[in-house]
């Protein structure tokens, strides 16, 4: 499993590998609060860089700009991928099962 | 087939900001290590230039410029790129001519400026050494990708703010007594806790600075120089190794895999064991980083480091004295510049020219330096004729 572009796996070097479509859901393995950006992301800081591991196996980069302080997010908690006209992969937290069965 | 490679002189400027261009400093500090060595420009064979953000300053291709600045136009020259690790791994090629044959006399010379940019631009320029499409455009910078090492490693580990804390104290200490460092002074870990978050949680004083510096190295084959005039490093090992690029990629966010590697290889190449290891000078772009060195190279099981440097084995006067320079933290972190300053370090030990940071014991040392998040690492194992 590799989230970047390549030719063979990175981690076996084995070379069929097979594109498949992503749900965008999974869960915050480590991130931080990014307060000191880089300029294509200036207007937006603070935002969380997030890695995410994903349900369907494998870990992705991601950000989100939701997130303004680190009681925001917690490792483990449930993610899923949004539609932005943002550059990158944009992360939103899950709502809560509780709000989420209220809907 | 191989025959001994020395470090036979050595120098570098004072890291900060430079008033000179990069040429201008990287030509004068070549011209030091050359004189301390007691070679002249003409015995050099070839050039190897680190200067991975020569664009920041519209100038590529700076081998020729040094060589001629040298009044030695007709040697041949070439730049190195591994991004932070770049001057290493240019010591690696002088290494591998130098005992491979090929070359009796080489000059390894790093060389950055950047301090004419602004923080944005600079920290911008800096994520071009991540995966640019898949990492920084995510809004990862290099504090934050490291930010994701030590919270992981906190999490895993129980590492204390106060343990990468002692990091920065210990080698700002370090650096107050180095007359080549950026920053030369002392700090307390209340100035260390009270500084803002850059990328949690990372704080301003985890961080390395952004520095202009220069610094130069001599490698020659130490069978053409049976009299030295100084005191030269024996390359014992000059090894490197990568990992995955992508930081996401690896199975394990607590450890640097090209660090590992590099290691392990070099303990092998060198005959020696980690025991006999005198003092190092490790890469340590934020405090983070450099207890995950000590733990990647074998010297700390993995989560003791913050431990051991808050208890003070790795200071100065400690049991395995680490980063005497100040490290990048505090002594600056000139990019391309880098690699090679640690190497001007242990010389300038190994000669007791150290003053104030004199370490007691200098016969084996180590210099360790890494190229973004570990995607490249390199080690070099110093000891004594
Ligand atoms: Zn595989």
């Amino acid at each position: 499993m590799t989230a970047t572009w390549g030719l063979r796996c990175p981690r076996c070097g084995q070379f069929d590998l097979v594109e498949f479509a992503l749900s965008g859901k999974g869960v915050v393995a480590a991130f931080t609060l990014q307060n000191v950006p880089a300029d294509e992301f200036v207007n937006d800081a603070p935002y969380a860089y997030v890695l995410v591991d994903l349900d369907e196996g494998g870990r992705i980069s991601g950000w989100m700009p939701t997130v303004k302080s680190d009681g925001d997010l917690a490792m483990g908690d449930r993610v899923h991928w949004v539609v932005s006209y943002k550059p990158g992969v944009q992360f939103e937290k899950d709502a809560t099962a509780s709000v989420a069965s209220g809907r | 087939m191989t025959r001994e490679a020395w470090v036979l002189g050595a120098a570098s400027n004072r890291f900060g900001k430079m008033k000179e261009s990069g040429r201008e400093a990287a030509s004068r500090v070549a011209l030091e290590a050359i004189d301390t060595a007691g070679l002249a420009p003409k015995d050099i064979g070839y050039t190897f230039v680190a200067n991975a953000f020569g664009l920041a300053e519209r100038q590529a291709h700076v081998g020729p410029l040094i060589n001629t600045a040298l009044g030695i136009p007709e040697v041949p020259s070439c730049t190195i790129e591994s991004a932070c690790s770049s001057s290493s791994a240019a010591l690696h090629e002088a290494f591998v001519h130098v005992a491979g044959g090929f070359l009796d006399a080489a000059l390894v010379v790093g060389v950055e400026k950047l301090s004419h940019l602004d923080t944005l631009t600079a920290t911008s320029y800096f994520t071009i050494g991540a995966d640019y499409p898949f990492e920084s455009h995510n809004g990862a910078t290099f504090p934050g990708l490291y930010a994701t090492i030590a919270n992981a490693h906190m999490k895993r580990y129980g590492t204390r703010p106060e343990q990468l804390g002692s990091v920065a104290v210990k080698n700002h200490l370090n650096a107050a007594l180095n007359p080549h460092a950026h920053f030369q002074k002392p700090i307390t870990m209340e100035t260390y806790l009270g500084s803002p978050v850059i990328a949690s949680p990372l704080r301003l004083y985890d961080c390395c600075p952004f520095s202009d510096g220069a610094a130069a190295l001599v490698v020659v084959a130490g069978e053409r120089y049976p009299n030295p005039r100084t005191e030269p490093l024996v390359i014992k090992a000059s090894t490197r190794a990568g990992s995955i690029a992508d930081m996401h990629d690896r199975p394990d966010l607590t450890s640097l895999p090209a660090s590992q590697r590099a290691a392990e290889a070099a303990f092998r190449q060198a005959h020696v064991e980690r025991s006999q290891v005198d003092f190092m000078e490790v890469h340590d772009c934020f405090t983070i980083a450099e207890l995950v060195a000590l733990e990647d190279m074998g010297f700390f099981a993995p989560g003791e480091a913050g431990k051991a440097t808050a208890d003070g084995i790795t200071a100065r006067d400690g049991k395995l004295p680490v980063n005497p320079s100040g490290g990048l933290k505090a002594k600056g972190h000139p990019v391309s510049a880098t690699g090679a300053s640690q190497v001007v370090e242990v010389f300038e030990q190994f000669n007791g020219t150290a003053g104030a940071r004199q370490v007691p014991k200098t016969n084996l040392a180590l210099a360790h330096n890494v190229g973004a998040t570990g995607s490249s690492a390199s080690i070099h194992i110093f000891g004594r004729r």
